[in-house]
């Protein structure tokens, strides 16, 4: 008997304890979402908010207690954790609150002994009440903080990114990769510079034969083996895609832009070569008798 | 009307400038090393700390712990002096080439300008204004000649035909 008026004398203190406990995680967590809130630009009244909803996740935490997903974190208006995506029912639920579960089922049910005596059944009302009201409000400024927070995230890897790339940047900033592909088209393009030099030019424009080599390149790049080229996270692409352009819309603009700096290259390599053709071909034409 | 080499002088001038931007880095370091006057004194500090780690690993710390430490206090002393002798080359290096670079980039700036002021009514060269046809009046910008080659068109065409050949041969 006696072991078991102290054991019951330790739970009791131990709850106690607990309780108090869990009470200061709970406002160290609801200040900092007020903190998020205020640095989103949210809610004057988020510390109104946050005090009145306060109360009403005691009893979700008794409610929720015979859930068995994993807890995410704790809030007045149960907001997710930022790592995590922001499912609807998560939010809207009113019988099932955010606190989900505990890793300690002894703990979660000594709480829920010591919390059951502590709240009356009123509050619970009270909470239901003001939840209704606080989800509409807390919502937006939750979806803000998410976006705050996911952009936040992008933004530090980008930055990584950028520090680990530039030193391999700034030593061969100008160089080009010469993968198969692209050495035949500049071969192409000398070849049938001197061809048309020598047989076509006289006839009609130097730029139409081009245009046909770039069609029939466009073509045959399908034949080669597609080099995998990695997408530099440079300063530019970082601020497009924090700013909010899907990276795969900048993934087509670089590849674009990539494809027109090849035509651009085979241009002046095709044009080079027929100037050059030219002025030998004119020298050899002055000098020959 | 054009010159007969004035293709060739801009190919020329066009090539010089790439080369002398690849060979940038050696020309920075070279010039450090001759400007710089006690780099014998740092080979001098490094071979001294060698030894006298080498002698202080020879010393049983327990038996002779004076030598020891004093051998200790000097090895730090000559690495403290290393350190700062080693900044103060590595800061020199860095103004070196940044000033080698902005000289470089002054003196390429005047060598296109002058062509540009030197070839800006006369092509470098001429075609039939058929063969450009229909943008002869682009590639002939800012002669105005009728198949002509501006100098803008072709400073381009060199620049990236060489920037090309001289990445492949890198």
């Amino acid at each position: 008997m006696e072991s078991v008026e102290s054991a019951e004398e330790k739970t009791g203190s131990m709850s106690a304890a607990q309780l108090r406990a869990e009470r200061r995680r709970r406002k160290l967590l609801l200040t900092s979402e007020d903190r998020m809130n205020r640095i989103v630009g949210f809610a004057k009244n988020d510390p109104d908010n946050s005090g009145a909803s306060r109360r009403p996740t005691e009893p979700h935490f008794h409610l929720d207690l015979d859930r068995t997903e994993p807890w995410s974190s704790s809030s007045p208006s149960s907001r997710a954790s930022p790592f995590l995506s922001e499912t609807p029912g998560a939010r809207s639920h009113t019988a099932t609150p955010e606190r989900r579960g505990s890793p300690l089922p002894d703990f979660s049910e000594l709480r829920r002994a010591s919390l059951e005596d502590d709240v009356g059944g009123g509050l619970r009302q009270r909470a239901k009440g003001e939840r209704a009201a606080s989800d509409e409000v807390s919502g937006s400024p939750r979806r803000g903080l998410h976006q705050y927070l996911s952009r936040f995230d992008d933004a530090m890897k980008l930055r990584s990114q950028l520090a680990n790339e530039k030193p391999a940047q700034e030593e061969g900033s100008d160089i080009e990769e010469f993968d198969p592909f692209r050495v035949f088209r500049l071969v192409g393009s000398v070849l049938l510079a001197v061809f048309v030099r020598v047989f076509v030019c006289k006839y009609l424009s130097i730029f139409a034969p081009f245009l046909t080599l770039e069609l029939a390149y466009m073509g045959l790049s399908k034949y080669f083996p597609k080099v995998e080229k990695k997408t530099k996270t440079t300063v530019l692409t970082a601020a497009l895609l924090l700013s909010g352009i899907p990276a795969e819309v900048i993934n087509r603009s670089m590849d674009t832009y990539r494809r027109m700096g090849d035509v651009f290259s085979d241009l002046c390599v095709y044009f080079f070569t027929f100037i050059i053709c030219h002025e030998i071909l004119s020298l050899f034409g002055s000098e020959t008798p | 009307m054009a010159t007969g080499c004035a293709w060739f002088l801009v190919l020329g001038s066009v090539f010089l400038c790439n080369l002398m931007k690849i060979l940038l880095p050696t020309i920075s370091s070279f010039l450090s090393k001759m400007v710089q006057k006690d780099a014998e004194q740092e080979s001098e500090m490094r071979t001294e700390i060698q030894q006298m780690k080498k002698e202080q690993s020879s010393i049983s710390m327990m038996d002779e712990f004076a030598r020891y430490a004093r051998l200790e206090r000097k090895i730090n002393k000559t690495t403290d002096k290393l350190k700062t002798h080693v900044q103060s080359r590595t800061a020199q290096q860095a103004k070196m080439k940044w000033v080698v670079n902005i000289v470089f980039y002054i003196l390429q700036a005047i060598l296109m300008v002058s062509l540009i002021w030197k070839y800006y009514s006369d092509p470098v060269t001429v075609v039939p204004s058929k063969w450009i046809a229909p943008v002869e009046r682009l590639v002939a910008f800012p002669t105005g000649v009728a198949g002509g080659v501006g100098i803008t068109c072709w400073l381009v065409v060199c620049n990236k035909v060489i920037t090309l050949g001289l990445n492949a041969f890198s």
